[in-house]
């Protein structure tokens, strides 16, 4: 876990992310018991737009090693695909990359 | 039986006969009312359908405030679509364009986590036998029930794609 290190959200916003292009914000997907094999693959396909292939294998590491990161970007961007796959009930959280 | 379809111009077709369909219609309304009774976070079902978005408390409750109801107006908003392709009674045939098949494999994607949640399954338990013995054995037919219904969209869905 990534120690909180700038609490003010604004700051952040206006200057972390250029000063630290390359550390961008990773989308998690984790494990759950619950949603299909082939409903997670939909998912990755229709809101990241990736290949079957693409989609299935990212599938198959939230599967088999527990959790994959699906996307990344600036933290809006993370934000913003984390929204999406909870509205489509997966479970995702986002964090800094190291 | 259900039956999927999908057609020639990708619409998909779900047909219900009219205990499927009543079934869906209750167990929309039931988790209709949770979205609105605004339950604990701490309940697990919630924290389910709306879970943290950062591993840190603090960060997870100003994102929360970020998205304000969002995620919830838009699993309503899901639920209504389905609601009214449903109709009120009787059998239904749901015929569903693109942003409507969303929709249908949303709610039953919520469904199946509030029941599976609250039935607390694990992957041992999802591919167990119904045991006719288990108190919980109904709710566990409806999952699978409604994970069968979500698998033939899916499998029509793919067959589109091919």
């Amino acid at each position: 876990m990534q120690p909180t290190v700038a609490p003010d959200r604004t700051e952040e916003i206006s200057g972390k992310e250029v000063a630290e292009p390359d550390r961008p914000w990773l989308v998690i997907v984790w494990n759950d018991p619950i949603n299909l094999m082939s409903y997670v693959t939909w998912v990755f396909q229709k809101l990241f737009g990736y290949s079957r292939q693409k989609a299935t294998k990212l599938m198959l590491d939230v599967h088999y090693k527990g959790k994959a990161v699906v996307s990344s970007g600036t933290r809006e961007k993370a934000e913003f695909d984390c929204f999406r796959l909870h509205a489509h009930g997966l479970w995702a959280t986002l964090t800094k990359s190291d | 039986m259900p039956e999927v379809k999908v057609a020639r111009d990708g619409t998909v077709e779900v047909r219900l006969d009219d205990q499927e369909a009543d079934l869906l219609r209750s167990l929309i309304k039931e988790i209709a009312t949770l979205f609105e009774a605004g339950l604990p976070r701490s309940d697990p079902v919630v924290e389910r359908l709306f879970p943290d978005a950062y591993e840190s408390r603090k960060e997870s409750r100003a994102y929360r405030d970020l998205i304000g109801d969002d995620l919830r107006s838009g699993k309503k908003e899901a639920l209504a679509i389905v609601e009214t392709k449903l109709g009120n009674s009787g059998d239904a045939t749901l015929s569903l364009g693109p942003d409507e098949i969303d929709a249908w494999l949303t709610v039953l994607t919520d469904l199946r986590l509030a029941i599976g949640t609250r039935l607390a399954v694990t992957e041992a338990t999802m591919d167990e036998e119904p045991d006719p013995k288990d108190p919980d054995g109904a709710a566990k037919t409806v999952l699978h029930w409604l994970g069968w219904l979500q698998e033939m969209t899916l499998a029509e869905l793919t067959k589109e794609e091919e």
